[in-house]
């Protein structure tokens, strides 16, 4: 515990010294939340609702694919692990540190967009304002755990910008985050059952939409649930310290173990 | 007491390729032990399996005890290790790092007095990324030294770094030295295993060629100490004589300079010089040219170290 509370503090001061956090932490949800909420008239007809719930998966999303995947190669890349693994900690600490940083970190975030939202487009107050927080921080823990795996499977910078956006791309687009299930073709329909994010924009829209509880909501909360568990266990299974490490073959059918629940669940 | 580190029959493969081919040591308590060898001799492969962190291929390993394969955790809190090629985050400060670091290890010295010893005290809310080569190093140094090791791992711990600052990673390894800490360090640079160690083990292609005090080593090649005599006046036409030892014996063109390799420069010194004195020959400058480490190491592997 003194490890990963002495990791948690300074990877907090590193966060909060990068000025790239102002921009993709906060300004980049805003530009987001004004632009969706311009282009759907936002102030008419609750639609409001939809935006927020559509800019905090996007957040969600890019806050631990990116945030999580790519901060961890970039340490691998320029050998700052390397100097942890002669120490005597395990990934286990660096893991949890991570995963706990990104999520304070991306608290604000939802704040703001929120009293915008009330503000600027008359949203109506949360019914459920615990279930938010409690989706909010289930997503991003999950998603910041596929981030690092991710981390873990790839070998170079270029290969995480691949791996990220073959990741990122289909969940933004398939997934009903940004644009609406019900629109898309049958078979897309189908495929976005299998996508982690889908359950994220239904645990959302069920809070922000129809005003339901996070219990009203289980089957997508438990998904985000499993997702953290096994992802955190698996990233601390295939946890490289050096660039030199390449993945063994077998490891990567971890991935596959991570996808277990979206898979059982689009089945 | 066994010696902290002792090394059996060590080997270690990529693939098809051997790192190391059967390496031997020990390195005694309070002793400062140096691997020294090429780029690619397999000196950092050999310090990485002692640290845990590769595993090795065959032979025996033990660091205070501990099998560094399969004890790593409990090897890895009771020593300190300076790699090469590491970085701390741009944006950490110095005294940041100390306290993170401390903060892995069961016991911990005081870092204000750290910082202080390794002149980095005024260097203490200084991001990593503005500190220079030497300072960095320095902090390394004071990132194994946290825990308050008793065997110390350097892997080429002045590589890359100016003369000035060299000199000062020199002077901080003799001050542990002076603490009695066991340390290993590997290194490429002859004048620094020359200059630290209490005995050195020349690496060579994963083998270990000759190992022993700098001393032991460079009397392996004793007969070729060169003397150099440069004279006021030119010496006489006519065949030099044969001096005690004396191996090979060259005059310069202007016949003012005379080189002698031999066994015995001592005694070859003497007759020389009284050799010179009967011809009435004044001395302008001697040079006893003694056979250094690269000698020893040019002898024994037929390369330069620094090819």
């Amino acid at each position: 515990m003194k490890a990963f509370f002495a990791l948690f503090r300074i990877d907090m001061k590193l966060a909060l010294r990068e000025r790239s956090l102002i921009f993709f932490g906060y300004m980049f949800p805003l530009l987001f939340f004004f632009g969706f909420a311009e282009f759907l008239h936002a102030d008419r007809g609750g639609a409001i609702n939809y935006v927020v719930s559509m800019v905090l998966t996007m957040g969600i999303l890019g806050n631990g694919l990116w945030g999580a995947g790519m901060r961890a190669v970039q340490e691998r890349e320029a050998n700052i692990l390397r100097r942890f693994k002669v120490t005597p900690i395990t990934p286990t600490p660096i893991l949890l540190a991570s995963m706990v940083t990104g999520w304070l970190l991306y608290l604000p975030a939802v704040g703001l967009v929120l009293m915008l939202a009330r503000t600027m487009y008359g949203m109506a107050p949360l019914a459920h304002p615990v279930s938010l927080f409690a989706m909010v921080s289930l997503g991003v823990m999950a998603f910041r755990a596929i981030g690092l795996i991710v981390a873990s499977v790839v070998n170079t910078m270029q290969e995480t910008n691949i791996a990220v956006q073959l990741i990122y791309m289909p969940m933004m687009f398939l997934s009903g985050a940004t644009i609406p299930i019900t629109v898309l073709p049958p078979s897309v329909q189908t495929f976005s059952q299998f996508l982690p994010a889908s359950y994220l924009v239904t645990g959302f829209q069920g809070i922000f939409l129809r005003s339901e509880t996070l219990a009203q909501n289980w089957a997508p909360a438990l998904a985000m649930l499993v997702t953290i568990a096994t992802g955190t266990f698996i990233s601390t299974q295939l946890f490289r310290w050096e660039k030199g490490e390449k993945t063994r073959k077998s490891a990567k059918l971890w991935l596959l173990a991570v996808m277990a629940p979206f898979l059982a669940m689009g089945a | 007491m066994p010696p902290p580190v002792q090394v059996q029959g060590l080997t270690k493969s990529y693939g098809d390729f051997q790192a190391l081919k059967g390496i031997d040591f020990e390195v005694h308590a309070g002793e400062v032990f140096a691997l020294l060898g090429p780029n690619g001799a397999g000196k950092t492969t050999t310090v990485e399996i002692l640290e845990g962190l590769r595993p090795r291929t065959g032979g025996s390993a033990s660091v205070l005890g501990f099998d560094p394969e399969t004890q790593k955790q409990a090897l890895k809190d009771r020593i300190g290790v300076c790699l090469q090629d590491t970085n701390l985050p741009d944006k950490i400060k110095v005294a940041e790092a100390l306290t993170l670091f401390g903060d892995f290890y069961e016991r911990r010295v005081d870092e204000d007095n750290l910082l202080k010893r390794l002149q980095l005290w005024e260097k203490r809310d200084v991001f990593y990324a503005h500190l220079s080569g030497g300072q960095k190093q320095r902090l390394a140094l004071a990132l194994a030294l946290i825990n308050d090791p008793q065997v110390l791992f350097l892997d080429e711990p002045s590589t890359g770094l100016d003369p000035q600052a060299r000199l000062e990673i020199h002077a901080l390894v003799q001050d542990l030295r002076v603490e009695r800490r066991t340390i290993l360090l590997t290194t490429h640079y002859i004048e620094e295993a020359e200059k630290l160690c209490d005995r050195v083990a020349i690496v060579d292609e994963g083998r270990i060629v000759a190992i022993g005090t700098p001393r032991e080593i460079q009397a392996r090649t004793m007969g070729h100490s060169t003397i150099e005599v440069l004279c006021e006046k030119p010496v006489p036409e006519g065949e030099l004589p044969i001096w005690t030892g004396s191996e090979r014996v060259a005059l310069s063109a202007d016949r003012h300079s005379i080189s002698v390799t031999s066994r015995h420069p001592g005694k070859t010194l003497v007759e020389l010089v009284k050799w010179l004195d009967e011809r009435g020959i004044e001395l302008a400058d001697v040079h006893l040219k003694r056979p250094t480490l690269e000698d020893a190491f040019i002898e024994l592997t037929g390369k330069r170290l620094r090819e």
